[in-house]
């Protein structure tokens, strides 16, 4: 950033103060500016996890296909058809017209090498695990016809290529025999709407529209993402012209900003759930009180879920019943619910012989503010909840080891609008099931062997009433996902909560 | 003279190396920096992917060994997040907390010493009082607490400054005031002291008798014999500076090594912590060492060695 | 940490003065009620102990009772305010005036038990080194320079975030971290008054080193120690203030006013209060430290310089 816009930064900030509306400078130049907290270093999405790189694969990156944020139904993309021609061998028809940020056209080998490539363990690619679950090889059977070689029937698959295989040009990694697997990380050649035209990582990220993409041209013709760690710091920029898009706003922050002239609050769901879980199997105490239904279903009465919803999480953030999202496939809402109701709570406390309470270590990394309500719900209840307020990766490592009783998790399914997503990780072989439930195990991997969709709903279906029934979990609630962006952007939002900033427009 | 500074940078690096040990183990056991960096919605595998990526899983032993091994030939290790080498890192970033450092360490100087002054020439005069006011509250004050209000006060209701970032000298007043403000009370105290001290001396007794009186004695006479200590405490300050900007680098959202400091123990990327306890603990003994010379070049009467 | 940059010169004074005796009784409590900055200084201390001690009486609500319904409501005195929350509600909807009042407790502790660590690993050693001099004085400063190397805020961090936050570790920490004011101070003084007659007069008569320290020693360093104690009280509740603020000092839902600051610094401009208040509690209890520990040091040392 040069000098010149900091003094309009300024300037506009004197303009503020006089109440006049900001220079929002975004709309006169076409340039979007998103702040992001977390530091982009990397580029490239097949090596990357985190929600920001999702987003920017979103403008830089194509896949075989897309997945209708609305309707959850596959969408062709750089592949225009896919057809299964038996179980586990899957042929893929790939447009003619796809170019790549360099100029060259995409071809049959560039896909069977990128999915080749990631499958490959010396890649060490962060979708490796996704890919190796079901591919065996992909091989080029026509110029513009790819066939994936299946290791087992696996229903997501077209799923995985849709969100996590981004697709290089042959040779990309290995060029001439050596490894480099930063080649893409900084500068990306791939089919996206936007290219990346510099990149500092940790500082700034310049992306203009790519006018050969095959696909629906954006309509902002440059997106500039700043890092900006502090939420302040974006607030103050915003207010000043700075940015014109903020995203993972905190509650409190968005409601106030929005009221002003300066910036419109947008608040859109997320596939993202919050929940409790419990240590039912008794890793951390084989005789605990949690290893007692009574005790966890108990919890589950104390916990004032509509309330935290509505004035912790805000926007159209709701209370759940269930061990994943209402939106997503599979999520059957008719299993056990446990209405807030301290008094029972009590009483079932009391009927498993702990009228006074116990002490509870509850571990939370994130949303405090919710966190302090559960541990006060349950303190009111007669729990003594020691609250352990910590980094994701130490309370990772405690879980690791086994020596977390509860934790206040939450769970954005990468996105994905299905039981799958969120079931597979919790409730199977993972430190994170602390059921200790073989049957419910089995169940779940279960729902993976089969593509008939019918039998997978009954499946999720039963594992998910168990779940309620002995209330491994507390479910809490859905989030919210609260935007503030600039008066004269128009940004729509989808179900699936992810930003696509390649929709948004000027008004 | 020499081999005393030998032995004290000798002390420092094995403090460093002992620390940067500790430090070592200790993130390796409370966390995981594969987790860190595969973030907060990142499956088993990814995990493990990265783990193999950077070598993680290999036993911590061998992995300090490794990094030893590299420090040796002058080489930090790479950091996990940035994909460069930390000591490139480190000298990026380097500049920012100089700059800091040194402004805040302009505005200790431009408050603390004139208001000494002014309270010294006028003992218990009102100035006096404020100026021991200034000093008494400075201390009291949290630093993180002053700069949230400088960015109330700056950044909402008279923005004249802007209050993040790191762009602009203008960038550079407000964090340069909050961490400057911390030094003021120790130095201003020093130099009142120093010179009320001076005044007393038989050759200022001489000097008045000459009919010199306030400003010009001051210059001619006092203030240079009065500083002297002040400048050693300085330099003690200017490496304390250095350990302040963890907390206003933080605030005003300046890109220096105070916040990557946090940045990276709070992500434990391990390499990245390691590299700056070596370069704060030496910044911390160079200041000290600096003061201690300066004190005993000054004063004949100490002698180290 | 924030200041561990204290006017080392200052303190100093009192120390070395000490050795020459102590001032009669009659002249110290004359000095003591003499000294403006002494009175407002252990006026406020005394007030905020009290205000510590009676907070179940004096708070009008539980300090962790939530009501998400009532969050964030501004002070009585602001638009939309509630007169059963004086100074409002926090992010949880909890009363801030009762927070604020038991957040005095919470710094106490902090206070107390770490300049108290700090203060016995400090003039152990400062004694030790000035009594026994040679190669345990070099192990003692071997030490001393050891630390005056650490980054202590950035250490302090670390080592909380390792072991895990609580009340207990950050004390320890916290005072771990914050002995050699207490070290320098007493290490002189010890030297001086070893070489002091009457100390030689004990050791002629066959009084052991141990009886020399307890006796002779010590209770000649009592008011410097008191004085840095003074000092270290205020230092080490800013100490723990910047670790919680950072988010690796207390926990929550515990109150205290540093994590106060970091919850309210998010809608900072919109809820100042959030940030002013507990800022001004935490200027109040320091600077109440350090005034008492100026007069304590005016008063102590014999020139009496008196404000």
């Amino acid at each position: 950033m040069n000098f010149r816009l900091r003094a309009l930064g300024a300037a506009s900030a004197i303009a503020l103060a006089l109440s006049f509306g900001p220079a929002h400078a975004g709309k006169n130049d076409d340039t979007l500016r998103a702040a992001m907290a977390e530091e982009i270093l990397n580029l490239d999405y097949n090596y990357t996890t985190k929600r920001e790189y999702i987003i920017l694969a979103q403008l830089t990156d194509a896949t075989l296909f897309t997945i209708d944020p609305v309707s959850q139904e596959v969408q062709p993309s750089i592949a225009t058809a896919y057809d299964f021609v038996d179980d586990t061998t899957l042929d893929v028809t790939l447009r003619e017209d796809v170019k790549f940020h360099d100029g060259s056209t995409l071809t049959a080998e560039d896909v069977a090498y990128s999915y080749n490539w990631i499958k490959s363990p010396e890649s060490e690619s962060n979708a490796t695990g996704v890919v190796s679950r079901w591919l065996e090889n992909a091989e080029v059977v026509a110029p513009n016809k790819v066939r994936f070689h299946l290791a087992s029937v696996y229903p997501l698959v077209i799923r995985d290529m849709a969100n996590r295989i981004m697709i290089r040009k042959a040779g990309t990694y290995d060029a001439n025999g050596t490894i480099n697997r930063d080649a893409m990380a900084s500068d990306l050649i791939a089919t996206g709407p936007y290219k990346v035209t510099s990149f500092e990582p940790g500082t700034e990220l310049v992306l203009e529209r790519f006018e050969d993409y095959f696909g629906d041209k954006p309509a902002i013709q440059k997106i500039i993402v700043r890092n900006i760690p502090d939420v302040g710091t974006q607030q103050a920029e915003l207010m000043s012209g700075g940015v014109d898009w903020m995203f993972k706003v905190p509650l409190d922050l968005a409601e106030s900003l929005g009221k002003t002239p300066m910036a419109s609050h947008l608040s859109g769901a997320d596939l993202r759930v919050g929940f409790i879980v419990l240590d039912a199997h008794g890793y951390t105490d084989p005789e605990g009180p949690l290893t007692d239904v009574r005790v966890r279903q108990a919890i589950n009465h104390a916990l004032n879920t509509e309330e935290m919803a509505k004035y912790l999480i805000g926007g159209s953030a709701e209370a759940i019943h269930t061990a994943c999202h209402p939106a997503q496939f599979g999520c059957d809402q008719s299993v056990t619910a446990y209405p807030y109701d301290p008094e029972k709570a009590k009483a079932l406390l009391a009927e498993a012989g702990f009228a006074d309470g116990f002490p509870l270590e509850l571990w939370a990394y994130r949303d405090k503010a919710a966190a302090e309500a559960v541990a006060a719900d349950l303190t009111a209840v007669g729990i003594k909840v020691d609250l352990r307020y910590v980094k994701l990766e130490s309370l990772n490592q405690a879980r690791a080891a086994r020596d977390i009783p509860a934790y206040f998790g939450t769970w954005g399914s990468g996105g994905t609008a299905d039981t799958a997503a969120i079931a597979r990780i919790h409730f199977s072989d993972s430190d994170r099931n602390m059921s200790g439930d073989a049957d419910l195990e089995a169940l779940v991997l279960s729902a993976e062997q089969t593509a008939d969709q019918e039998k997978r709903k009954e499946i999720y279906s039963e594992a998910l009433g168990k779940i309620a029934d002995e209330a491994y979990w507390a479910p809490l609630f859905t989030y919210s996902a609260n935007y503030l962006v600039s008066p004269d952007l128009d940004f729509p939002l989808d179900p699936d909560g992810l930003p696509r900033l390649q929709h948004a427009s000027w008004k | 003279m020499l081999r005393y500074i030998a032995l004290r940078g000798l002390l420092a690096l094995l403090v460093a190396f002992t620390v940067s040990l500790a430090a070592f183990f200790l993130l390796n056991v409370a966390t995981d920096p594969a987790q860190a960096i595969a973030g907060e919605d990142a499956t088993p595998d990814v995990v493990e992917a990265i783990r193999a990526r950077y070598g993680l899983d290999q036993p911590m032993p061998v992995r300090y060994a490794e990094w030893l091994g590299g420090v040796l030939q002058g080489d930090f290790g790479e950091s996990y997040y940035w994909h460069k080498p930390v000591a490139e890192l480190v000298v990026d970033r380097a500049d920012e907390t100089l700059t800091l450092a040194f402004s805040a360490l302009a505005v200790t100087i431009l408050i603390a010493i004139p208001l000494g002054a002014l309270a010294a020439l006028n003992p218990n005069s009102w100035i006096d009082r404020f100026a021991l006011g200034v000093a008494v509250s400075a201390q009291a004050v949290p630093n993180f607490w002053l700069g949230l209000i400088m960015i109330i006060l700056f950044g909402v209701m008279v923005p004249i400054f802007p209050v993040s970032g790191d762009d602009t000298w203008r960038h550079f007043v407000l964090p340069a005031f909050v961490l400057g403000a911390s030094s003021v009370p120790a130095v201003m105290r020093l130099t009142r002291t120093g010179l009320i001290e001076v005044m007393g001396a038989d050759y200022i007794r001489t000097a008045r008798a000459k009919g010199f009186r306030g400003w010009p004695l001051l210059q001619r006479h006092a203030l240079r014999n009065a500083l002297l200590p002040v400048i050693s405490v300085l330099a003690v300050q200017l490496g304390q500076k250095f350990g302040g900007s963890v907390i206003t680098e933080s605030i005003f959202a300046i890109n220096g090594l105070g916040r990557l400091a946090l940045e990276s123990i709070l992500g434990a990327d391990i390499p990245t912590v390691q590299m700056l306890i070596f370069v704060f603990a030496i910044v911390f003994v160079a200041m000290n060492l600096l003061a201690d010379i300066l004190n005993a070049a000054l004063d004949p009467r100490i002698r180290i060695g | 940490m924030t200041d561990t940059d204290m006017t080392l010169a200052a303190v100093d004074s009192g120390p070395e003065a000490e050795a020459e005796g102590l001032t009669p009784g009659q002249i110290f409590r004359q000095r003591l009620f003499g000294h403006t900055g002494f009175l407002i200084g252990a006026g406020l201390l005394l007030l905020i102990a009290l205000i510590a001690l009676l907070a179940p009486y004096i708070a009008p609500h539980d300090p962790f009772q939530q009501s998400l319904a009532n969050r964030m409501l501004p002070p009585v005195w602001a638009e939309g305010g509630n007169p059963d929350y004086l100074l409002g509600t926090d992010q949880n909807g909890r009363d801030y005036l009762s927070r604020l009042i038991y957040g005095t407790r919470v710094s106490i502790t902090i206070g107390v038990g770490a300049a108290t660590i700090g203060m016995l690993i400090g003039v152990t050693l400062g004694v030790l080194a000035g009594y026994f001099g040679g190669w345990v004085d070099h192990a003692i400063s071997f030490l001393l320079t050891a630390q005056l190397a650490l980054p202590g805020l950035l250490l302090a961090m670390a080592l909380v975030f390792i072991i895990g936050p609580s009340i207990w570790v950050v004390i320890g920490i916290v005072g771990v971290l914050h002995w050699t004011y207490y070290l320098v101070v007493t290490r002189a003084a010890t030297q001086r008054i070893r070489s002091l007659d009457f100390v030689a007069a004990a050791a002629a008569s066959g009084a052991t080193p141990r009886q020399i320290i307890w006796h002779e020693i010590l209770p000649n360093l009592a008011s410097s120690i008191i004085v840095i104690f003074t000092f270290e009280l205020g230092i080490a509740i800013l100490a723990e203030s910047s670790l919680s603020f950072l988010g690796v000092g207390i926990q929550p839902p515990t109150p205290s006013w540093g994590l106060m600051i970091a919850e309210g610094k998010q809608a900072m401009f919109y809820r100042p209060w959030l940030v002013v208040l507990p800022g001004i509690c935490l200027f109040l209890l320091v600077i109440g430290a350090n005034l008492m520990g100026d007069g304590l040091r005016d008063i102590t040392s014999p020139e009496g310089r008196s404000k």
